[in-house]
Parts: structure tokens; sequence; C-alpha cells
């Protein structure tokens, strides 16, 4: 919001500088986001009469202009077109300086010189707005200050005001606090007019269906209007509060809930049928074609002004066409009513309309404000568009509400503080609120709560108001005594973040996706059942509309831009939640930690332009999650075929820690991946995350073994359909309890081997917890794990 | 083997000076070893001389301990520093030097995502404060996301326009104030919990918007809590996270679940409060919410208002992230480019 300082000191004797003004409401609850000073750097310019214009001979889109400034007339180059002969227009004569710190000097335009320059607003630092040049009223007579003609300069404040303080939202709202803040007093405007002998009570009637949505609301006559502009004051304050001058009744109505934050409407009571007001809810298929000039369909919950036949506004909102000002008005019933912060805020929000009446009535207006406001407003038409004003109002008020009573306890305000403050700076406190101490004891005072304060309900609303007047700088920062607390078990947050460490530690970047992400996407990638995905009803874009049922598809996607980025090797790692529905149509969500492996996985620097086999990559990902899940888990890793709608057919498989499925891993599907142009294996894996953190490793001491080991070789060929795993289980099988370790440290294929044959050599490593080992029995063992080896894979044992 | 017949200090001294320069001037490795054995070894002098030692008169024998300590100390010291000398040119000249400016092959560390860095700082620094991690889900109600928290039926956040409504009274939640709501309704006070989340609002992204992003927040539940103790808290916490030196200040604001509520500025950590362009050049930073819950919020959860006082606060994850490292754009954090992650390692 808005405030011109000079508007303000009209209500309040204040002599701060404006960063000192600043700095007090900002400590106080109004935050000042702004402090604009228009005007500043004016002093050169004047107003310049155009007293004719011709086009330049060598510019269609230049016109030569004759300006008067006051003494003789110049002649003027100008660029714009919005201005006809008469106009009277910002005018910067030679030797003058813009506020951009322009110099402005005789110069050829094209051939013809320029004695000076007509100027927009933006070069005037006024707004950005260049629309052609500013023009000023034709009365203003040429010569004068530009400045003094635009009622500049002038400091006005942008202020955000927070939800709760709708009082707020006006001018003298804000006189109100900062006459709090200096200790002034509040000065109000005399809103006294003369009346004629007519009574608005016969002019019109009201009547309210629902007090609950419409507590108040009352209407004044006003006759003999003469629509025209607003006086060039009340336009240039309008327009440094950011609202445009219509005429002077429209500009009136806004000055006024400007001015004290109540929304008014004047209607051409003329065009009221049946000079009837009814304040009704819509009824089905009514319409309404607003001031915006969209028509509006009206839903039955949606409040409306109405006449005896149809809808005039939309209640709070914003008017309707049919009963608008204009200039052929003469007759005006003036509406200054209450609307309810709920109804007003469905309706606009139901119809996409906003406006600043919406704006002041969701957040509330003070119902006992209307009376006051139409006076106030009944007054400056009366003095701006001439007339006459019936007598008395038409006051409709069924939802007064009665004042509130708070009492504050002064031992609770240093409770909840941490500061002591005495009783009667509390009070005092208060009394500069305007909120009235009506009694008092030593440890308490009943606070009556005027009808402008609404949002002051119980007593820590009231302490707050005693904690900001009186500085939070005041309030010590004290350390908290504090208990020890049996508080909520955060064990699995640490075990996350631990698992987060150690896949660092094991060479991986993490990443982080939104939770949200493409329908294409998800159908591309994920292939997940579609009608259990949760979809977001009203999302941002097409691009987060289904909330993610995976991490994998992201996770590609994210591999695939690194790659477009010249990015080759990541190794990333995230862990975040997936969301779906179950059959009940239940949002469920949960855990998952998805890996992602691409380029020279775990290779040295010098075999860096050597390309990464499918096995390579395969066994790099095998052997990172073997490590992990040793690291988290007891229960062991077990692995089996599986097959993944991403993942390549024969290197994909299922994870299990002991008997929990743990997820899926394998090397991303070939086709996916040459989308992305990667030309090496992926390998990605997306798991749960709770089995990871469920059978975390209990560690205990084994003694170690003191006797030296033997360590001998067994080397065998085997069809190429035996599994690494089928020869370890054959050999631990046959093998005697001091086999403590067997190694695979070959694998060979050729020639030599055969066709559909492969080498496999191993080391078995003997030792004894009670002794050592002799050779003679190490060679005992080896011969029963090679007899077992032919046997049972029909292994062909390489002597030697 | 040499052999000592009989002995006094001057013998010693002198057997001293010749081991010495035995060590010194032996051409190899196994010349060296040769002196040690003779004058050092298990059956060389020095046994010898300490057992010989007993025989020195009373008077002597101090005399003749540190003569024998000496003989001991220097030759192992000559020969310490011969085989040094000899082992070292014998790397010399064993043929040119491997180049160790070559690639290291050990693979590196990964690294944290800068969202989990500032979230892992903050859940160590308020965990030695005493306040111990809850977490809750994404996908909340509306009671725990608006109505408990006391914000009013009309109240904006609650529009379509801010809310990702998910039908059937759910929602993404539009902060993680519900964990809060969550902790109270289960566990009685006192409660001293952060809460870091995952949040959902509907902003257009923008260098500084995201419609997915994290908080953490706090609360803090026990007898005689006050705001004071909130701004010794949160100021120690700011001190922990952005620097020891930054400056703290609190302006009066307004939430619908605290009362009084305050925002929390800190000094600006790039030029010290002068101003600069990171902080707009008003020398501070808003960084987070907080205030005194509201009574009402207390009511909802069965809490005695009378008995017990909290603070809560709140703030964002990625603005703290964004301001600590410098990162010009929140979509950077999202993109998840492998050379902007490496940055945080
Ligand atoms: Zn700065």
């Amino acid at each position: 919001m808005k405030i011109p300082y000079s508007w303000l000191k009209e209500f309040v004797d204040v002599e701060a500088t404006p960063e000192e003004l600043a700095e007090r409401l900002t400590f106080s609850g109004v935050e000042v986001e702004g402090i604009h000073r228009l005007g500043d750097g004016l002093g050169d310019l004047i107003v310049g009469e155009i007293v004719r214009f011709e086009k330049h001979p060598a510019a269609d889109r230049l016109r030569l202009c004759t300006v008067h400034d006051g003494r003789g007339e110049l002649q003027v180059v100008c660029g714009a077109s919005n201005f006809e002969v008469g106009d009277k227009a910002a005018f910067a004569p030679v030797g003058a300086t813009l506020p951009g710190g322009m110099a402005i000097t005789k110069r050829k335009v094209r051939g013809i010189e320029s004695h000076g320059m007509l100027c927009a607003e933006d070069e005037l630092g006024l707004s950005e707005g260049h629309g052609g040049i500013l023009l000023v009223e034709r009365e203003v007579p040429a010569g004068q200050s530009l400045a003094t003609a635009l009622g500049l300069p002038e400091v006005v404040f942008e202020l955000e005001i927070t939800w709760n303080r709708p009082d707020c939202l006006s001018v003298i709202g804000m006189a109100r606090e900062v006459a709090a803040l200096y200790g002034k007093s509040l000065r109000l405007p005399d809103v006294a007019y003369a009346e004629d002998s007519r009574a608005a009570a016969d002019l019109a009637k009201v009547r309210i269906d629902d007090a609950a949505r419409c507590p108040r609301y009352t209407g004044r006559v006003l006759s003999g209007l003469a629509v025209g502009p607003s006086p060039g004051w009340m336009q240039h304050r309008l327009k440094f509060c950011g609202v445009r001058p219509i005429s002077n009744i429209v500009d009136v109505t806004n000055y006024v809930m400007l001015e004290c934050g109540q929304p008014l409407h004047a209607f051409d009571l003329t065009r009221v049928a049946g000079a009837q007001i009814h304040i009704r809810c819509a009824q089905a298929g009514e319409k309404l074609k607003t001031l915006d000039g969209v028509e509006r369909a009206l839903a039955p919950d949606m409040l409306v002004i109405a006449d005896a036949q149809e809808p005039l506004a939309v209640a709070g909102i914003m008017g309707g066409g049919g009963s608008e000002i204009s200039e052929s008005t003469r007759e005006v019933l003036l509406e200054s009513a209450s609307f309810d912060a709920p109804g007003t805020r469905r309706t606009s929000v139901a119809l996409g309309l906003a406006s600043e009446s919406s704006h002041r009535f969701e957040r509330g207006v003070d119902p006992e404000l209307a009376d006051w406001a139409s006076r106030r407003a009944a007054a400056l038409l009366l003095q701006t568009a001439g007339g006459a004003a019936a007598g008395g109002v038409i006051d409709v008020y069924p939802g007064r509400a009665e004042l509130r009573r708070i009492t504050c306890r002064f031992a609770r305000v240093q409770a909840l503080l941490g500061v002591a403050i005495a009783a009667d700076a509390i009070c005092n406190i208060f009394a500069g609120l305007e909120l009235i101490v009506e009694s008092r004891t030593d440890a308490a005072c009943v606070v009556r709560i005027p009808s402008f304060r609404r949002d002051l309900e119980i007593e820590a609303d009231l302490i707050e108001e005693v904690a900001r007047m009186h500085g939070l700088d005041r309030v010590p920062e004290a350390t908290p005594h504090a208990t020890l607390i049996q508080n909520v078990d955060d064990a699995r947050t640490w075990a996350v973040m631990q698992l987060r460490e150690r896949l660092t530690g094991l060479g991986l970047r993490e990443i982080l996706n939104y939770s949200f992400m493409s329908e294409r996407h998800v159908n591309q990638l994920g292939g997940e059942d579609a009608a259990r995905r949760l979809v977001i009803p009203n999302p941002v874009s097409i691009d987060h509309a289904v909330m993610r049922p995976a991490l994998l598809p992201q996770m590609l996607l994210t591999l695939g831009h690194n790659m477009s980025r010249q990015v080759a090797n990541a190794d990333f790692f995230e862990i975040g939640r997936i969301f779906w529905r179950d059959e009940a149509g239940q949002a469920c969500e949960a855990e998952r930690l998805s890996l992602g492996l691409m380029g020279r996985v775990g290779q040295g620097a010098l075999d860096g332009r050597r390309s990464v086999s499918p096995a390579e990559m395969f066994l790099s990902l095998k052997g990172l999650l073997t490590a992990l899940c040793r690291a988290q888990s007891d229960a062991g890793l077990r692995m089996a075929p599986a097959t993944h709608a991403s993942m390549e057919p024969g290197w994909c498989v299922g994870l299990w820690l002991g008997d929990v499925a743990l997820g899926t891993a394998g090397l991303l599907r070939r086709g996916l991946r040459e989308e992305w142009r990667i030309a090496e294996p992926v390998g990605v894996a997306e798991l749960h995350v709770q089995p990871l953190l469920a059978a975390p490793r209990r560690r205990s001491f084994a003694p170690l073994a003191t006797y030296p080991s033997i360590t001998h070789d067994v080397a065998m060929i085997v069809a190429e359909d035996v599994q690494h795993e089928n020869i370890l289980a054959v050999i631990r099988k046959a093998g005697p309890t001091e086999l403590t370790d067997v190694r695979l440290f070959d694998i060979f294929r050729g020639v030599a081997v055969g066709v559909g044959r492969k080498s496999m050599a191993y080391s078995l490593v003997y030792q004894s917890g009670a002794r050592t080992l002799t050779d003679a029995e190490a060679n005992t063992f080896d011969v029963g794990i090679r007899q077992a080896l032919r046997q049972e894979l029909q292994a062909e044992i390489r002597e030697g | 083997m040499a052999e000592i017949f009989w002995m006094n200090l001057a013998e010693i001294d002198a057997l001293t000076a010749e081991g010495v320069a035995g060590a010194q001037q032996a051409a190899t490795v196994d010349a060296v070893e040769a002196v040690r054995i003779q004058y050092l070894g298990r059956k060389g002098l020095l046994p010898q001389i300490m057992k010989g030692l007993k025989d020195f008169a009373p008077a002597e024998r101090g005399a003749a301990g540190r003569s024998a300590n000496a003989f001991k100390d220097s030759i192992t010291a000559a020969i310490e520093a011969r085989l040094l000398a000899l082992r070292g040119a014998a790397g010399a000249v064993a043929g040119p030097a491997f180049d160790y400016t070559l690639p290291g092959s050990w693979r590196g560390l990964g690294s944290l995502h800068p969202v989990s860095l500032v979230i892992t700082d903050a859940v160590r620094i308020f965990s030695r404060m005493g306040f111990a991690v809850a977490e809750g889900p994404d996908i909340e109600n509306a009671y725990n996301n608006f109505e408990a928290l006391n914000t009013p039926a009309h109240h904006p956040s609650l529009a379509e326009t801010d809310t990702f409504w998910l039908g059937k009274g759910e929602l993404l939640r539009t902060q993680t104030s519900p964990v809060q709501i969550r902790v109270m309704q289960s566990h009685p006070p006192p409660v001293r919990i952060i809460t870091p989340g995952r949040c959902y609002r509907r902003d257009t992204t923008d260098a500084t918007h995201s419609a997915s992003f994290h908080q953490i927040e706090g609360l803090y539940v026990d007898r005689q809590v006050s705001l004071a103790d909130l701004k010794g808290t949160l100021a120690a916490f700011m001190r922990a996270m952005m620097g020891p030196d930054v400056g703290v200040r609190f302006r009066p604001h307004f939430f619908p679940f605290t009362e009084p509520s305050v925002e929390c500025d800190f000094s600006c950590h790039v030029c010290g409060g002068k101003g600069c362009r990171v902080c707009k050049q008003s020398g501070w930073i808003e960084i987070a919410g907080a205030g005194m819950v509201d009574p009402r919020v207390f009511g909802k959860v069965g809490y005695d208002a009378e008995a017990w006082t909290g603070f809560a606060f709140g703030m964002g994850v990625e603005r703290i992230a964004m301001i600590k490292y410098g990162i010009p754009d929140i979509r950077m954090l999202y993109e998840n480019d492998a050379r902007f992650l490496a940055q945080f390692g």
C-alpha cells in the first residue's frame, strides 16, 4: 500500500524524516518496503502551453510545436502525439537539467532547432510510463513550476500491511499508528455538510437479507451533481497511491477509501430500478457485466447489490456497468457498507476478480466506519461536484457487534516477553493505541477494544501490542532454562543422515529433484500403473502435474541433462519421497533411494580413454550396492534376475536384504540412454530406504586368528552357464572348516579353453584356530574340493 | 670378537670415538651393520661395558655409567645417520625419479546437496541445544496444515491459488508446521523439536521462488518459555550457521499461529552490515519468521496454555543455502548439474 507523507501529516503532527519514520514503522510491525521521493530534481521544469503545432518537414513522426513558456513563444521539436492545441505540458527549457542528469541545450533535430523539450513521465523520474508527454490541467498557467502543478515534491511510503491489520489499510489508520508511536493525537477532518429539505429515507429503500454477510448498509442521496474532472490535488494523491483518476464522483469514493479504509460505491440513482437496494445472494442464472467490461455468471452463494429487478454490483468487489456513473449522472446513491470477509474472499476467488475494495473487505472493514466515511464522501462530493444532499441517511445496521473486553495480566506480559515492563507503561501503550483501559488493579487491567481493532481477540494479542510498541530490541536475548526432555525419537533422521554421508563416502553426489514431474515423463520412463498416480488437480504447469511415482525417471533425466552439458562422468544418488494412491484411493508416500552411474565409474585417471563395458558397469554398481548394504545392515544382500521397464533385459536384478525386498538394479535400457546420446552403459538402481535402516549392524568382537594361513590356488575350466555363485557353493560345501576364504582372481576365455567354456581361478585360504596347518594337510583339503568340483560341475581342473 | 679384559673411563671414551668413526666410514649398508654388531650387538662391546660397570670404584661408577650411555647413544646415532645417507644415495642412483605429479588414482568423495548441507548443519546446531528432529508426511490434511494452526478459513493461503489441494481434504503441506501439531498431539509438554522437510506452494517459479522447497521449523514448549528465550535461541543459531560475528534483529510481524509474531533478520555476512548487493543495501537479510505459540494452537492440541508457553520459528532452507553459498538462482538447486554439485563437496 502506498501513502503520501503530506496526506499522513494532515491527520497527525509528525516531523520525522521519511527514513526515521520508516524505521519506527518497520520496528513496530508495519514494514516500509520503499520510500519514493517524487519530483526531486524537477526544479528547472515548468508548464508550457502548446500554442500550435505542425508536422516536422523532414520526419513524419515528429511534431514541430510552438510552446509558450509564460514569457514568450519557443519552437520545440517533439516525438509524441498525445496532445492538442491548448494543452499544458511538462516543459524543460534550454538550460534545465532533468532528474536523470540530462542537460537541455538548444539543438537541431532533423535540421530544425528545438528550444527545449516536452517531457514524458519516465524522463521526469515519476513513473516508468513513456506513453507520450506529461500533460497537466489546462487551467494551470503557462510558466508555473511543474512541481507545483503536480503537487510535488512528495514522499510516498510503500507499506506492507500484515493480514491482521486491515485498519492500517488507509491513511488515517496509519496516522493512528504514527500518533501512538510518537505520542501525538489523531486529528480527523470535519465531515459536516449542508442538507436540503428532502429526506434520504424517502428517496431510496435498502433491504438486507443476511446480516452475517452484510452487517451494515448506509446510503446517502445527492442530487444536482455535475460530473467532471476532480480537482488537481485529489487527482495527484490518487495517482500517488496508484489509483487512476476517472471523474469527480468516482474519485471522491476512491479518495475517501484510501483516506479512511471504507470502500464506497456511487450508483446513478435514476438507474436503480424502483430506487430499491436489495442486498441478497445471486439467483441461479443471473449475470452481471462488471465495470471492467467482463460479463460474469453469478453463483447462488455470491452476495450482490440488486435493485428491484437485477444485480447492480458484486457486493464489496465491483460495480456493474448498468448503474455506473456517467457524464449525464445528476443523482447519486452513495453506498457505504460492510460485507463479511470470508464471503467476499470466496466470491473474489471464484470470479477471479479483485479490487481495492475487495482487498479491504476480505481482510475486514469496521462497520462503525461506514457512516463517517459516507459523511466525508458526501461533503467532498458537494465540494467538488456541487449539488445538494438529501437529509439524513438510510442506515440499515442489523449486525452491530458488541465491543470486546480483554483482561491483560501484567505478570503474564513479563512471562511471555521475558522482560519486565511497568504496569503504567503497559497502560500508556494501550491508551496511545486508543485501546481504552476501563479498570485496573495491581495485577491486571481490563481493556475495551475499539471496533476498528477486531484483530485483538485474546490476552496474547494485547501482549503483542505491548511488545511492538515497547520495542523488540528492548527484549533481551536470553538462554532458555532448559530441562532435559524425553523428546521424540529422531534416530531415523540421524540414520538417514548417516546413509547420505556413506553414499558420499562411496563417491556419489547427491541430487535433489522436485516432488512432481510431467505426465509425459512418467509415461515415458515410469511405466507405473496410471490409475495409481497422484495427479495434482491444480498444477502450476504441465511439467509439474504428477507427484513422482518413482525416483528413477528423474535420475535418468538428470543424467541426460548432465550429458547434454558435456558432463560425461557422474555418479549420483537421490533420497526422496515418492507418491501414489493405494487401492482405496488413499494418497501414500514412501522414502526411496535412487542411484545413477554414468561414465568411467571407479576407473583410475589413466584408464580415462578406455570405454566402459556393460560387465564393468554392472559390477561397479554391484560393488557399490554390496559395500552400502554391508555398512547398513546385518541382513545379507541377495540378488535374482528381474525385469524393469527402464532396464536392459538380462542386466537387471531384484535386490533383497534378508527376506525384505530392497529394490531393483541394473543397466539402463539402451534405447533410453541413446535418446540422451549416452553411448556407454549406465548403472541405475531404485531402493526402498526403510530396509536399509531396519537391521543396523550389531557390532561385536571376535578373536583374531593367531596361527598363519596357507593359500592354495585352484583353476578350472567350466561351461559358460556355471555361475561364480555355483562354484563358491560347491567349494564351501566340500571344503573343511579350516577353509576361511575363497577368492576369485581370474576369468579367462579363449581358444585354449574352448568355445562355450571359461577358465575360473580361485584362491583357497586355509587356517586353523588351534594350530599351524601343514602344507600336507592343505593338499588333502584340495583333493576333496577338486573332487567335488569335477563331480558336481563337470569342472576340468587345471593342474600345476 | 673384541673383548675387554680391563676397563677404565678413558678406554670407554676411546671405544666410543672408534665406533663413531667406524660407522661414519662404512661404505655400504652391510659395513654399517658390521659396525653395529661389533659395538652394539648382543655379543659385542656394549654388553661387556655394561657388565664391567660394577667393577668400578663406587666414586667412579656414576661417571662410568654416563660414559657407557654416551657410547651407546653416540654410536647408535652415527649408525642411523650413515644408513640414512647410504640409503638416500642408493635411491638417487637407482634410475629416473618417479613422477609423483601424476594424477592419483583413488576415487574422490562425493558431495551432499547444498539443501542437505544446510539441513544437516541446522540439525547438528539445534541438537546441541537439545532439539530433537521430528518429521511428517508431505501429504497432509487441512486440519493439521491450517485449522489447528489457527489459520482462519478465509486466509488467502487456503485458496486454490496458494495451496496444492489433492482432493478429499488432502493437500501438499504448505509449511512443516503440521509436524508440530502431530508431535504435540502425541507428546505431552515439554517439547523441543525441529522439523525439516519439503513444502509446497503454488508459486510461479522464478529466481527466488519455487513451488517445492524446504523449511526448517522449530518448536519449544516448556514452563516459562519467553520471547527473550526465542531471541536468544534464534540468535545463537544464526551465529552458528552464518558466522560468529553476525548481528540479529527482530521486527514485529503477523502469523496466525503465533502471538506475538516476529520476523528475524541477520546482519549481512557479505558486507558486515554496511550495505551491498546481497542485502539490497540495507545491511540486513530477512531469514526467519517466529513468535510465541498462540494459546489457541495449544487449545487445539490439548495443552494447557496457562501452564505452558512456547515459541515456534520457521525458515527456508533454499534461502539459507543461497545466502550462505552465494547461489544466485533457486532453480540451480534443482538442475543437478554435476559441476554445480561438485562445488559443495
Ligand atoms: Zn550486504
